[in-house]
């Protein structure tokens, strides 16, 4: 059953694209006001350090200095998070990482406050310290946050893993290890901050959640929210990493200390060392197989690495905890998380949240298991694929939009007609296909989420959009226009949406965790649904009518020959304005936190990628001759934007599986672009399809639900596969530099993986 | 510190005359002297391709590049490619085909994709990619980006 939408479904620019193009949108660091300062902030040099006393009084006399701070200068609470706030905005006592934040410099110039900052005297006591996850969970290993080295621990136990594992004719197990990931927004982290006369804050800043600097920037300051203002500017991408406001916290205390607008700009090494990162894990795997190759058991131990905070770790580690079996049905489970204090830069949010690595792990035992099994990979996916009976790892059961088994029958095609390129490998290459699939439940897993919208339909015929998930470069905007231009029959182009105001748009929680197109895009529809039965309720007066004869198009109403504009028919009722608020609470249920069973998420995101690559044997190196792409969107609100979302997901996956990773000596060693190689143009596979799958979401907006950070999920995985299938050595560990593939090389022959039965 | 220094450069076709401090980037000048804010910044090293604008007709990385090293020159940025409000056809291709998301590559993408073209109208795939590889974009992927800059060159070829 189809309907037919106007506007919905439609590919369509950004709205914001022309300004993009033009030079013309605004970035944060666009902006800057008369008497504005710079600030820049002390960091740690050591890892984990007492700070015994801090003189800043040469720094204080430098010219052009106007004021440093340290954290007895902050008038309310020292502490931030996006969810644990276990982080203090300016160390007092103790410094966990190196890069942890000690103290501000203020200067009229950013030169002069670079100066300063060198003169600033720290007297330090170096303290023990702990990098590795594993060694921080030893008995008598430096405790690297107080409270202990395990943040949290997450659990998942359905079934009898015992009995399953008893059950099975084949088991493998094995350790993989994912590196630490950087988000590398190309714009760095930004935040203006002024005061007006009478003593509000405005901030203007580069964010994934407006509402959340509002309430850190207050409780820092101890001011109420309603003085705190906060605009979010254009934003130059955010992927998760961010949503812990520390720029706009520092340039608020310089503000609110010497009353002149401040600036706070990191330059790329300060984003490379001091922001939070995607968290590396160590993954102990066991899965087993009946003779059917039907899955029968899985054992996991996960360990992640949160750095010296918790930040979002317990949230990411339960996502990865949920998501442990993945896209397959697996009776009995038994899955151990750990987010693992260690002292370096602290891990949280980043696009794929904790899925990404254990697809990694998981698909790759399905691979293997399929070898011992005598089976083809996909034909053993297939076997094991969930479907609407069939529970996830958390026993929640999807009734609709679960399109696994013809992603699956579609990815058995795609595989075939690829097995002939593998002939044509040339000398010194070796060619390999792989498969990886992925499940993703959309919106916070760990408590539910809701999404609030104001919508306002005007005399003229256009339409006022308030809803507070901004914008990053995703394309919601546009998307909110679309939903709610489709409901009111308007252009798309006659609705305006606010997102970006903490004065106008209401707090929708964070924009994170594939969740806007669900969860905001129901709450505009819901709130211009109603405006649309008001008016066709005041139509149906006029027209003397039922309510449903009445059709409302391009600002007007009309039942057969009679028509209204609809500033008349406001007029006649004397309105200016038709305002309604909805909002979208999905029916979820968090996670057991014993057993990890619930109802977590309103919907899940289904992904399933094909890579042919060619692996050179004499470097190592990985080329991606063939990738495919398959996701599941529910139904498409934009298919330019999907399309969009969908390479970038993709491509940031390409990172994550071949070259990205986070080195630790003392703080983060490659703080450069020179040094952390995130994909260039060069690297896009040769040929890349992308093949949306629509399978209506019941319960989203116009059947759509959300996929942005889906199209990262398998990637690894994919590739992992496909280069061990290559060089016939099973790849456990990424990225998978050239370095690294040629080591396996050499080591050709030595199983890695250990059969048990 | 050095005493600022005299400069003449055309910008965007203009006739500029400044006195900029020896150590100051063209960046910063465009920047914060001109207020042409449209060129980015996303690492001041030279790694990232952001920044790109041209000098003289060719891609350069205006944060690696003083200001005083443009006296005598002319300097293209993002402001000084559409004219009388009319957009250059490349950045009509960027929008059309989808190659804009959070767009803070995209002004030095359009420059750095001007300059390929200027120098081979009739580029392959592997050339726009390799012509691209240092402007770095972490939202689309460059797919679009690689296929517009393309379509840019047959719109400029005169074909269609
Ligand atoms: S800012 Fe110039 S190359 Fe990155
Ligand atoms: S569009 Fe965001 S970096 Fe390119």
């Amino acid at each position: 059953m189809s309907v037919a939408y106007q506007v919905v479904g439609k590919p369509m620019p950004r709205t914001d694209a022309q300004s993009k193009v033009l030079g013309q949108a605004q970035y944060t660091d666009d902006l800057s006001l008369p008497r504005m300062l710079f600030v820049k902030v002390l960091r740690s040099p050591h890892p984990h350090a007492r700070i015994r006393a801090i003189k800043t009084s040469a720094a204080q006399k430098q010219p052009g200095i106007v004021a440093v701070l340290t954290a007895k200068d902050i008038p309310g609470e020292n502490s931030m998070g996006p969810i644990i706030k276990d982080q203090q905005i300016l160390c007092a006592d103790l410094v966990r990482y190196a890069g942890d934040a000690v103290a501000l410099v203020a200067g009229e110039t950013e030169q002069a406050a670079e100066v300063a900052l060198e003169r600033i005297e720290v007297d330090y006591e170096e303290l023990p310290f702990v990098f590795d996850p594993l060694k921080a969970l030893e008995p008598d290993a430096p405790v690297a946050h107080e409270g202990g080295n395990i943040g949290t621990h997450m659990k998942v136990r359905r079934g009898d893993i015992e009995a399953g594992f008893g059950q099975a004719a084949a088991v493998v197990e094995a350790r993989f290890i994912t590196p630490r990931v950087e988000h590398a927004y190309i714009e760095p982290e930004v935040a203006l901050v002024s005061l007006d006369a009478q003593g509000d804050v405005s901030v203007w800043s580069s964010t994934q959640y407006a509402h959340l600097d509002r309430e850190e920037v207050a409780r820092m300051l101890a001011l109420p929210q309603s003085r705190v203002r906060v605009r979010q500017m254009v934003t130059g991408g955010g992927f998760g990493g961010k949503l812990n406001p520390h720029a706009q916290c520092y340039a608020a205390l310089v503000a609110w200390k010497t009353g002149r607008p401040a600036k706070v700009h990191y330059h790329r090494d300060e984003s490379l060392i001091a922001s939070y990162k995607a968290h590396p894990y160590v993954i102990d795997m066991k899965l087993g197989a009946d003779r059917e190759g039907r899955l029968t058991a899985i054992d996991a131990r996960l360990v992640g690495n949160t750095g010296a905070y918790l930040c979002q770790g317990r949230a990411v580690i339960t996502k990865s905890v949920t998501h442990v079996s993945g896209v397959y049905y697996i009776p009995n489970i038994k899955a151990d998380a750990y987010a693992v204090h260690t002292n370096t830069v602290p891990c949280g949010a980043m696009r794929g949240y904790g899925v990404p690595q254990v697809a990694f792990a998981l698909e790759s035992l399905i691979d293997e298991l399929a070898d011992r099994l005598g089976l083809e990979p996909l034909e053993l996916r297939m076997r094991n694929a969930l479907d609407t009976t069939l529970p996830n790892a958390t026993g929640q059961i999807m009734p609709a939009s679960i399109p696994v088994k013809e992603m699956l029958a579609r990815a058995k095609t795609s595989v075939e007609s690829l097995r002939p390129l593998l002939k044509e490998t040339p000398p010194g290459r070796k060619r390999g296909i792989g498969v990886g699939c992925s499940s993703r439940g959309i919106g916070s897993i760990r408590k539910a989420s809701r999404s609030t919208a104001v919508v306002s339909l005007h005399p003229d015929g256009s339409a006022t959009v308030a809803c507070g998930h901004v914008d990053l470069g995703q394309g919601s905007d546009t998307m909110m226009a679309q939903v709610a231009a489709e409901e009111l029959g308007l252009d798309v182009d006659r609705v305006r949406v606010i997102t970006n105001d903490t004065a106008i748009s209401p707090d929708c929680e964070s924009t994170s965790a594939s969740r806007v197109t669900y969860l905001s895009g129901n709450a505009v529809r819901f709130a211009a649904a109603k405006i649309k039965t008001r008016v066709l309720d005041l139509a149906a007066r006029e027209f003397d009518c039922a309510a449903d004869e009445v059709k409302m198009r391009n600002g007007a109403v009309a039942h057969r020959e009679q028509g209204l504009s609809l500033a008349a028919l406001f007029g006649k009722n004397t309105m200016h304005i038709i305002t309604e608020v909805a909002e979208h609470l999905p029916a979820t249920t968090p996670p057991d936190p014993e057993t990890g069973q619930g109802k977590p998420a309103g919907t899940y995101n289904f992904n399933v990628h094909i890579a042919l690559v060619e692996v050179d044997e004499g470097t190592g190196k990985v080329e991606t001759l063939k990738y495919l792409a398959m996701g599941d969107v529910g139904k498409m609100l934009n298919p330019m934007v999907v399309e969009g979302q969908m390479h970038g997901g993709m491509m940031m996956g390409m990172g994550f599986a071949l070259s990205e990773e986070v080195k630790i000596d003392c703080g983060v060693a490659n703080s450069t672009f020179a040094t952390y190689l995130i994909p260039t143009a060069c690297d896009v596979p040769r040929e890349l399809i992308v093949d949306v799958i629509e399978d209506a979401e019941p319960t989203g907006p116009f059947g759509a639900k959300g996929f942005s950070e889906g199209s990262l999920d398998p990637v690894g995985a994919t590739m992992a596969n496909a280069v061990s299938n290559a060089i016939g050595v099973r790849v456990t560990q990424l990225p998978m530099t050239g370095e690294r593939i040629h080591q396996l090389l050499r080591r050709r022959g030595e199983a890695v993986l250990k059969a048990v039965n | 510190m050095s005493r600022p220094r005299k400069i003449r450069v055309t910008i965007n076709g203009r006739k500029v005359e400044a006195a900029v401090a020896p150590n100051q980037t063209l960046a910063e000048f465009l920047r914060c002297h001109l207020s042409l804010t449209g060129t980015k910044e996303g690492c001041d090293t030279g790694d990232c391709g952001a920044c790109t604008v041209l000098l003289d007709g060719k891609a350069v990385n205006s944060c690696l590049v003083l200001a005083v090293e443009t006296h005598g020159g002319s300097v293209t940025t993002i402001e000084g490619l559409s004219s009388d409000g009319e957009l250059h056809p490349l950045q009509q291709v960027f929008i059309d085909n989808g190659t804009v998301q959070c767009g803070f590559c995209t002004p030095g993408m359009i420059l750095g994709a001007k300059a390929l073209l200027d120098e081979n109208p009739n580029p392959s795939e592997e050339d726009i990619r390799l012509g691209l590889a240092g402007n770095l974009c972490r939202c689309t992927g460059y797919v679009n980006i690689v296929k517009a800059v393309g379509a840019a060159a047959k719109v400029l070829r005169g074909g269609k």
